[in-house]
């Protein structure tokens, strides 16, 4: 992607206050613009994003009726955010000032996506390995994050310096940590 | 509540307190919550859940037993409302009976455990067990208390929870296998228990402060809720053998069964001591009624630690002192009583280890808060900040205890060190 692309794809629409691309499946910042004035954290944002987009999908394949135009519209109490896929690699949430109307606000969206799709690389993802994003999901939600890998430790028995490395789990560890993980977070399953 | 508070004393120079001679604390939300939750991350959601009832079982049975005895209490409806009273001035919540002496409901609306938990924990994970083992175990006690049935005749299931977002929290009552244990410690017991008292570094400026602390603290009580709301925390009056019987039965189930997972437990428990430090000695420090009583936090360290001292004295933790304090190096905390290691000893005998893991982790706390918190700044102990805090660099204190009165020592030492 050229130096910058993302800054000269929003230039000029007003009310716009970010842009986040996301990629998929792992919910990994690809690349951002944040204006001036708003001290946010893209990487930390991005991965929300692309969970909430993920939980979205399968929400709307449950009902039967997902299909890859939709987008999420959400209406905070200064911002209005609007998430939506780009390709199948890529999602972008755009955050705009409250006051601007929504229809300017999927317009300009939809013209933004229009020039960063042309630009987003085409490529065959490669899946991390599922303990490491086992444990990345449970870092991004736990309670406490800086005691969560005592706690996997603790009820799992798996050694903590192995959890460190959750690359080298094999199977039926991984099976363990999520189990631990929806207990952690009180989830019947682990959409990931 | 004029009968509870003349039921109230203390050890005269070992700061513990008793309630018709049961040894209590205050502790705020963060740190029941984060003990409970150790709890069932080392024994499993189903059975932690079922082990701390039972523990709540006997300590409460413990209590009540001996507040009716002190308050010539003998009818039953007379005993159920004397139980409600004295379970909402502990801040643990209002609670409602309908029983009878073969078992029944009681009904709690709201829970100090489950109210705190929502409120802590709500918006971002769901509970999937109930909360209030307390509660539970608080519910069965009454239920045996107030027909003068055996302790052991009842046990007690909490079957909706706030926490769940049910709209209250229910139990069922219903008979129970009885459990024999040796009896739990009361104040004559732990006064053979604590070695002799001696002073500290700045025990002047401690006892100056700890004094309008303690009346203070005196007034302190459950709200029309059976609440105890105050310093940005959720205080509850707790029964240090609930605490002790949960943490040593978790460390003496590792002990034997998965001694490779102690050090683990360990740091959890510890970690539970720096939570309770960071909130409730914190906030507590950062109030107004603080500076009425000693002054704002200037940030100077020995200030900060001597505070430290105060408020675990003011809250029935033990007789801790200050025996030497190095800025950026070192801090050796010595007591010759805690609520911790006597009632080892009066339970489980002496130990080749030491044993007072709340302690250790508060004192590790007290350094950071000493060292890296800008008081001046009035900062707000917000989450964020307790994270920036405790993970990562700043975390180059370490903390041992290096004697113990379970080990047969005279008193209870932590030196945190910075490496």
């Amino acid at each position: 992607m050229p130096q910058n692309f993302v800054a000269q794809a929003v230039e000029d629409v007003p009310g716009m206050r970010a842009i986040f691309i996301t990629a998929m499946p792992d919910a990994l910042l690809y690349d951002y613009w944040i204006r001036e004035n708003d001290n946010w954290s893209a990487e930390d944002v991005a991965s929300y994003f692309g969970d909430l987009i993920r939980a979205n999908r399968e929400g709307l394949k449950a009902l039967g009726s997902w299909s890859s135009e939709m987008q999420v519209t959400i209406e905070s109490a200064d911002t209005l955010v609007v998430l939506r896929e780009l390709t199948n690699d890529f999602v972008c949430g755009g955050v705009f000032d409250r006051k601007t109307p929504l229809g300017m606000v999927r317009l300009h969206l939809k013209r933004v996506t229009e020039r960063l799709i042309d630009h987003l690389p085409s490529f065959e993802v490669e899946e991390r390995p599922r303990g490491v994003r086992v444990m990345e999901f449970l870092q991004r939600y736990a309670p406490d994050p800086h005691m969560v890998m005592l706690r996997v430790a603790m009820q799992t028995g798996i050694d903590l310096e192995m959890l460190r490395t959750p690359e080298k789990l094999d199977k039926a560890q991984v099976h363990q940590v999520e189990e631990a993980t929806q207990r952690i977070l009180g989830l019947d399953s682990l959409n990931i | 509540m004029q009968e509870l508070n003349s039921l109230k004393t203390l050890l005269p120079q070992h700061d513990l307190t008793f309630l018709a001679g049961v040894p209590y604390v205050y502790h705020c939300h963060h740190f029941n919550l984060f003990h409970d939750q150790t709890i069932s991350d080392v024994l499993g959601e189903e059975r932690g859940l079922e082990f701390r009832s039972r523990a709540a079982h006997r300590a409460f049975s413990q209590l009540l037993d001996r507040i009716f005895q002190a308050l010539g209490t003998d009818t039953p409806p007379e005993r159920f409302e004397i139980a409600a009273r004295l379970f909402a001035w502990m801040g643990q919540g209002k609670m409602e009976f309908s029983l009878s002496p073969e078992g029944g409901t009681t009904r709690g609306m709201p829970l100090h455990y489950s109210f705190a938990w929502k409120q802590k924990y709500g918006s971002k994970i769901r509970c999937r067990f109930p909360v209030d083992a307390v509660g539970a175990g608080f519910s069965a006690a009454i239920g045996e208390a107030g027909f003068n049935l055996e302790p052991g005749s009842f046990q007690a299931t909490e079957t909706t929870c706030i926490a769940q977002k049910h709209t209250h929290c229910g139990f069922t009552i219903s008979a129970g296998g009885s459990e024999s244990a040796k009896p739990l410690p009361v104040q004559q017991d732990l006064e053979q228990l604590v070695g002799p008292s001696f002073p500290g570094e700045h025990e002047g400026e401690i006892v100056r402060i700890l004094a309008p602390l303690r009346e203070f603290l005196a007034g302190v009580a459950g709200d029309e809720r059976g609440l105890i709301q105050a310093f940005n925390i959720f205080a509850a009056a707790h029964l240090t053998a609930y605490y002790n019987r949960t943490a040593f039965g978790l460390i003496h189930h590792l002990e034997s069964g998965n001694p490779k997972m102690l050090p683990i437990a360990v740091q959890l428990l510890r970690e539970a001591g720096r939570v309770c430090v960071f909130n409730t000695f914190g906030n507590l420090m950062l109030s107004p009624e603080w500076e009425g009583l000693a002054s704002a936090p200037s940030g100077a360290i020995e200030e900060t630690v001597l505070s430290c001292m105060t408020i675990a004295r003011g809250l029935g933790f033990g007789h801790w002192t200050i025996k030497e304090i190095e800025p950026s190096k070192r801090f050796v905390l010595q007591t010759p009583s805690n609520y911790e290691s006597p009632f080892y000893i009066h339970q489980y005998g002496t130990s080749e280890k030491a044993r007072c893991y709340f302690l250790q982790g508060a004192a590790h706390a007290i350094m950071l808060l000493a060292h890296e918190v800008d008081w001046k700044a009035r900062p707000e102990l917000t989450e964020e900040l307790y994270f920036r805090l405790f993970h990562g660099s700043k975390t180059n204190w370490v903390v041992e205890e290096t004697r113990c009165r379970s080990q047969g020592n005279p008193l209870c030492e932590v030196v945190v060190t910075h490496r």
